[in-house]
């Protein structure tokens, strides 16, 4: 009787956790993916990123992103042209990217009138030499891993992100601390096979534009060796209707002016 | 004052004793503070200017000490289950405290750029993977071929061997590191692959660990076979129970000193132990051989003893004193260890000198005269001594003085032909040759070295000077005047201090508000520009005289391979443009250059550009690979460059400077043959005085440096005969040898004066100095020659140089002392007994 009791009792547990697990992480993680990168129908900012080496040393690069929606959650556009420092001015990637699929990527070097299409394949390459990957700027396709809820506490839910192909990244699994209000990832860690903490991204700066709960400033840090990015945003604007031509091969050799800042 | 304090010791063994045992107990209690630096780097003080450079380069490039791991397999590395054992091993090498993940350098963690469809350009890993089957393997091989920076580097030219360099945080860690690989490579399955792991940080280290375990086990084994050959010679193991506590006592104060004040145990301080004991020895053996031959049942012991030290007292004042300055002298050179060195062994022979005319005198008169008169009985069979040694000894008074022009011959050719020997050594060192030829770290460095291009790294690195602020404050000053007062304000704050100037300004494009973010962009501008003239490696003009350094490297013949941004950029370039070799060039202008390596940056490991060029563009550094650490190898590259940039000048603006572990031991070296000849010349000369001073007489005096200086030179010029290196164990020795060649000059001298005197003529004083104290010399030279032959089998070639060392002073210093010396005296013995008389 005894024996069953315990049992019932311990079932009956089993049931409340799974009922607080009934927090449908899936949306959370869809929800989350449309507040941090899908963002109005188009967007523009000036962005600026400092890369800080394990010496402590700086350098900043500047350049305008301009992002347009073809579909909330599925694919888009960007275009990212650099303005400083002056020797890679006017250096500009086009990016057609398919969650899911391969992205197409172009890359236009002015200094050496070179216009190169960039393979697909692994998008866990740095950000023009910053602690950045290419995909924390264009956003990690959700489907690409398992996610599992960890805690949650009255502002925010901490899932586990598990990745599908284990072997297409460098990391064994992430923790995302996503904010209940704004619906923004504020607090990435990864963790490497031996379970270590190396790599973070944090949110540091949010601000309200247009309605939009905005990271105008992220930092993505190296905790092996103590090397960091942080990305910033200024002037951000969204629902500016950017011209579906400006997203084109034109463009990566004669960037449009009205739209970007050089 | 020496009889107060012998009569003392005499009378108050006990308290000797005590007061041995308390120094001791006192020694020992600050052992535990020890700290080991086993770093050869340390030979230089941290404040040396190459030194400094070194770290600096190492800090500005992000250059570490690596570990190189190299896996041979005789039918090629390129197939699955070799190149799937080096996936294994930097996966778990990248698991190993005190590895720099992120500058690990192995093929399963190279990026590889290619071309991919038509107009593409592609940057993947090069074995995130392990191959799945030889197809893929084949595949990483034509891929490797094309990067020039990892051909030859991570995969040797014949494909037979595959590396890995694995950087460490610090030297002292790759003894545990290795370790480490080693039980990894354990678990693997055996196979064609043979694994080896060198490198000098490695050797380093590691020769640091294995001297602290051959000091454990040479000076114990070395002691043990001193205390069989004085049983031998004495016959009482009571009686030389003396001469070992001596040298026991003498070596645990003399480190216990060192330690508790705090001087780190350094590979020639770890020596400190094997030198004292033969310096603590020969004095005991002098008194207990004196004690031995004289004594009889029923003759009072302590008088004996105060009789003993009473006659040898000055001889071995004097030898003390000369051997003190032979170490103390090492302080001239400005090689910290060095130096430690010389004063503590200098500190260690006083104290052995202290405890001899002491303990050993307070000790022999506490023995029992049972045990004393069953020795007597051993030793003595008739009235006088007749061992072989005793016979042999006793014809040469009569063959020195028959042989008397021959022998000086003899020892004319000597050092005729010692000067010869001498005028070719060859002064060469390299931390690999102190392990023996069959030592795994050093077997592996000579296999790998014949498979790649070398694992010796030396840097030569460009520099230029800081980009002038001129013209700054100008431009400054047009944007500033419609500027709000705050950026107005913080520019002055700002511009005041050029050196940080640069962060400063991108510390307000970070954080400024929106509205003055357009003055600090146009004032970065401006800084920019002024430092765009500092942006040297950028420029064509720039990297097509680094290519020309590189090619000069390579054309001198003595470098392996050479790797440094402009193969970067060259690589970069031809596959941006078309994969052809005809693409593999420099870009042609600074933008197509920055954007070059902007491109690269977009890769798995963007940092690497970074070991090569400062991200400021203002260094740059090209990293040799060479086969041979040998210094005599890179001052070949030294000296071929050093007249190839007298033809060729670097740039206006550009310092050029060497670094690299490699280049520092040849500084260090440098360093250390200079100081040891210098200290050699100016002990030699302060021994000589003194020995004039001590026998109050300028021939006597040059008299007794014969034999040392017949020893010194002999030996060194056996060395430049034999072609052994004249390496840093081989210049340290010579302290030691100038400090105990000396000594058995002084003992015959001082009693062959004294017997001459005592005996009232030549002839028999010459006998008399050919019973004790020919035996004194004899058994000392055996007894040491012999006693330290342990070191000959350590596997750590500086030990055996040590055994070979003395045993060789031993026995020419003891030959020219008992042949030379009475030849030379017997000829001018008219002259200078009459002198003495006088």
């Amino acid at each position: 009787m005894k024996i069953l009791a315990k049992l019932f009792a311990a079932a009956s547990l089993l049931l409340v956790s799974v009922s607080a697990s009934a927090v449908d992480v899936q949306d959370i993680v869809k929800r989350a993916n449309l507040a941090a990168v899908y963002p109005g129908n188009d967007g523009r900012a000036e962005a600026r990123m400092l890369i800080v080496d394990k010496q402590g040393r700086k350098q900043m690069r500047q350049f305008t992103i301009l992002r347009r929606n073809i579909e909330a959650g599925g694919d888009q556009q960007f275009l990212v042209v650099f303005s400083r420092p002056s020797d890679v001015a006017r250096t500009t990637f086009l990016v057609d990217k398919h969650p899911g699929g391969d992205d197409d990527r172009w890359l236009y070097l002015p200094g050496l009138d070179l216009l190169k299409r960039i393979a697909s394949g692994d998008k866990r390459t740095s950000f023009v030499g910053s602690t950045f990957f290419y995909e924390d700027i264009s956003g990690r396709d959700i489907n690409a891993d398992n996610f599992e809820l960890l805690s949650e506490d009255d502002s925010a839910w901490t899932l586990k992100a598990i990745p599908k192909d284990a072997a297409s990244v460098e990391f064994a699994y992430y923790t995302v601390k996503i904010d209940k209000k704004t619906m923004l990832p504020m607090l990435s860690d990864y963790f490497d096979s031996a379970g270590k903490n190396y790599r973070r991204m944090s949110a540091t700066k949010v601000k309200d534009i247009q309605g939009f709960p905005t990271i105008m400033e992220m930092k993505a840090e190296n905790l092996r060796d103590g090397s960091f990015s942080i990305n910033q945003l200024r002037k951000a604007q969204y629902d500016v209707n950017i011209p579906e031509n400006v997203f084109s091969e034109r463009s990566l050799r004669m960037p449009p002016r009205a739209w970007v800042k050089l | 004052m020496k009889h107060k304090i012998m009569e003392w010791a005499v009378e108050h063994p006990r308290s000797i004793f005590w007061l041995t045992g308390i120094l001791c107990l006192v020694a020992l209690a600050f052992m535990p503070r020890i700290t080991v630096d086993t770093d050869p780097e340390n030979m230089l003080p941290h404040s040396n200017p190459a030194r400094v450079l070194h770290e600096e380069v190492k800090q500005r490039f992000g250059l570490s000490d690596m570990v190189v791991v190299g896996i041979v397999n005789e039918q090629g590395v390129y197939n699955p289950t070799t190149l799937g054992k080096l996936h294994k091993l930097s996966e778990e090498a990248l698991k190993i405290e005190g590895v720099i993940a992120d500058d690990l350098m192995s093929l399963s963690l190279s990026d590889n750029i290619t071309q991919g469809g038509p107009g593409e350009i592609s940057f993947h890993w090069m074995m995130r993977q392990p191959p799945a089957n030889q197809a893929e393997a084949e595949q990483i091989s034509a891929w490797v071929e094309r990067l020039p920076l990892l051909n030859n580097t991570l995969v040797s030219g014949d494909k037979k061997a595959v590396g890995m360099y694995i950087p460490i945080v610090a030297k002292d860690q790759s003894y545990r590191v290795y370790q480490e690989l080693l039980a990894v490579i354990d678990g693997f399955e055996p196979g064609d692959e043979q694994f080896h792991i060198t490198g000098l940080p490695v050797a380093e280290d590691t020769f640091g660990v294995e001297m602290f375990k051959q000091m454990a086990i040479s000076a114990p084994a070395a002691g043990l076979l001193i205390f069989v050959m004085m049983l031998f010679f004495f016959r009482s193991a009571a009686l030389v129970t003396a001469p070992m506590i001596v040298a026991m006592a003498t070596v645990i104060i003399t480190m216990g000193a060192m330690i508790g004040m705090g001087f780190p145990v350094h590979i020639m301080s770890s020596m400190i132990p094997i030198f004292l004991m033969p310096i603590a020895v020969v004095d005991s053996v002098h008194i207990l051989s004196e004690f031995n031959d004289h004594y009889r049942p029923g003759k009072d012991k302590k008088a004996l003893a105060r009789g003993t030290i009473d006659e040898l007292f000055q001889p071995m004042l004097f030898t003390s004193i000369t051997s003190i300055v032979g170490f103390a002298s090492l302080n001239t050179a400005d090689i910290p260890p060095v130096r430690v060195f010389g004063s503590f062994v200098a500190f260690g022979i006083a104290v052995a000198f202290l405890l001899s005319i002491t303990f050993v005198p307070a000790y022999m008169s506490c023995l029992s005269d049972e045990t004393l008169d069953k020795m007597s009985k051993r030793v003595h069979s008739g009235e006088k001594p007749n061992s072989f040694l005793a016979r042999l000894l006793r014809t040469l008074p009569g063959f020195t003085g028959a042989a008397r022009s021959l022998i000086i011959l003899v020892g004319a050719l000597g050092l005729g032909f010692s000067a010869w020997g001498i005028s070719k050594i060859v002064i060469n060192d390299n931390p690999m040759n102190w392990f023996e030829e069959k030592h795994p770290i050093r077997y592996a460095d000579k296999v790998l070295n014949q498979h790649f291009a070398g694992t010796y790294e030396a840097y030569l690195s460009f520099n230029s000077e800081a980009g002038s602020a001129d013209g700054v404050e100008q431009k400054a000053k047009a944007i500033l005047a419609s500027a709000p007062a705050e950026v107005q304000q913080q520019w002055q704050t700002i511009s005041q201090s050029p050196a940080t100037m640069a962060d400063a300004i991108v510390e307000q494009q970070m954080t400024a508000s929106d509205e003055t973010l357009d003055y600090w962009d146009q004032l970065a501008d401006v800084a920019d520009e002024a430092g765009a003239a500092g942006r040297l490696f950028l420029q064509p003009e720039y990297l097509r005289y680094l290519e020309s350094v590189q090619q000069a490297l390579m054309d001198s013949g003595y470098v392996g391979k050479t790797n440094g941004l402009v193969d970067l950029l060259k690589t970069v370039n031809r596959e941006l443009r078309s994969g052809e070799a005809t693409d593999y060039r420099l870009p042609t202008s600074a933008e197509a250059s920055a954007q070059a390596i902007l491109a690269f940056q977009g890769s798995h490991r963007p940092a690497d550009v970074w070991h090569f060029v400062t991200p400021d563009y203002g260094s740059s550094v090209v990293w040799m690979q060479l086969k041979s650490g040998d210094n005599q190898d890179m001052n070949l590259v030294l000296d071929y460059m050093q007249d190839w940039f007298a033809k060729n000048p670097a740039p206006e603006g550009l310092t050029v400077d060497w670094s690299g572990l490699t280049y520092i031991n040849v500084v260090w070296q440098d360093a250390m043959v200079s100081g040891m000849l210098k200290s050699l010349i100016s002990s030699f000369v302060i021994v000589a005085l003194m020995m004039m001073f001590l026998f109050r007489s300028v021939v006597w005096g040059l008299i007794a440096m014969l034999p040392l200086t017949l020893t010194i030179s002999l030996i060194y010029g056996l060395i430049g005969v034999t072609g052994k290196n004249y390496d840093m164990p081989v210049a340290v020795l010579s302290a030691l040898t100038l400090g105990m060649s000396i000594d058995f000059a002084i003992h015959f001298i001082d009693r062959c004066r004294y017997m001459v005197e005592k005996h009232g003529g030549w002839a028999k004083g010459l006998d008399a100095v050919f019973e004790e104290p020919g035996r004194a010399i004899g058994r000392n030279a055996i007894v040491i020659a012999l006693g330290f032959s342990p070191l000959l089998i350590a596997p750590l070639v500086p030990y055996q140089t040590v055994g070979i060392f003395l045993a060789s002073i031993m026995v020419i210093s003891c030959v020219t002392t008992l042949l030379l010396l009475p030849s030379i005296i017997g000829l001018l013995r008219n002259y200078l007994f009459k002198q003495a008389d006088a």
